[in-house]
């Protein structure tokens, strides 16, 4: 725990935020769409388990635009 | 300009509700932060990562707070230009693919205003996404390197956003031109592997477009000969107005294309 305390966590912490708000909203889009290029479960763990990239990816080759 | 104002509205509410008004900005914010803070922490990152072997004492070169910037440049030449390219290679051509174009083309607009309405608003969003990133990266590094003079921070923005509109007309001229795939290995050629072409091979040839991104980053360090960037920048600027009137003729003539 010790490790932890001595990450400056107010220089880190943006950037989770905002890789948390890029996440958040692809998710949103993701179900909000439902219709996507490729299988719709593959997009989900595409955002989830990729930071930063799946978002992207998502946006640019997932996103079905109609 | 028939209905320029209108489609501009258009287009303002596209980038809306696609997301990408807010996606595109928060990538640039994301990877302005990223650079200063991992360059900041490099050393103690290797430490615990990098496997170096015990004892072994490597010299870590102190960064100039305008090197950042200058780092961080680079990685917009790659990561971003990437996703300007794959993000709007689709700008026209899809929308002559997805039929929404038949939508528009029925009505009496003229090409050059539907062509420009989306140059402008896309110009817009890219612009307003890579100052932003650039000035997340200043005020990080200021924090953790120490400061930069504004004058030449906005100087250097100015020079470079020369060249990512040169880039976004070239994206948006060959989607007037091509089908989205060919948009994608053309646009990339002719920014991302350009670009690096130039720099190899291009070394005695100093009056291009695709220097204008080294020439900004003289203008930060405050070393730029500027007779030679004027010439550039004039050639860029003289290349984005033919860009932009043949993506114009281009929209009309594949108007034909578009699948009812």
């Amino acid at each position: 725990m010790a490790e932890l305390a001595n990450i400056p966590w107010n220089l880190i912490l943006p950037i989770l935020g905002l890789q948390l708000i890029l996440m958040i909203v692809a998710l949103i889009d993701l179900i909000r769409n439902q219709r996507t290029n490729g299988p719709f479960i593959m997009w989900i763990f595409i955002i989830l388990l990729l930071n930063l990239v799946g978002p992207i990816l998502y946006f640019i080759f997932g996103r079905r635009q109609a | 300009m028939k209905g320029f104002s209108v489609l501009l509205h258009k287009e303002w509410r596209e980038q809306v509700r696609n997301f990408k008004l807010l996606w595109i900005p928060l990538v640039f914010i994301i990877f302005g932060i990223i650079e200063p803070v991992t360059n900041h922490f490099l050393p103690q990152i290797m430490k615990s990562v990098g496997n170096m072997p015990d004892g072994m004492d490597f010299p870590w070169p102190e960064f100039a707070p305008k090197e950042i910037l200058v780092s961080l440049m680079g990685q917009y030449q790659s990561i971003g230009l990437l996703i300007i390219v794959l993000a709007f290679m689709g700008a026209i051509s899809s929308e002559r693919k997805n039929g929404t174009a038949t939508l528009l083309y029925v009505r009496p607009i003229s090409y050059a205003s539907y062509f420009l309405s989306k140059w402008t608003m896309i110009n817009i969003l890219v612009l307003a996404s890579v100052w932003v990133g650039f000035l997340a990266g200043w005020y990080y590094t200021a924090q953790l390197f120490g400061s930069i003079p504004a004058a030449d921070v906005f100087a250097f923005l100015a020079a470079y956003s020369l060249w990512i509109i040169f880039v976004v007309s070239i994206v948006l001229a060959l989607s007037a031109w091509l089908p989205t795939g060919g948009v994608a290995a053309l646009g990339l050629f002719l920014t991302l592997i350009m670009a690096i072409l130039d720099s190899v091979i291009g070394a005695y040839w100093t009056v291009t477009p695709w220097k204008i991104s080294t020439y900004a980053s003289y203008i930060l360090m405050g070393s730029m000969d500027y007779p030679t960037f004027w010439k550039a920048a004039g050639l860029t600027v003289f290349l984005i107005i033919l860009l932009v009137l043949f993506g114009s003729y281009m929209s009309g003539r594949n108007a034909a294309k578009t699948t009812v």
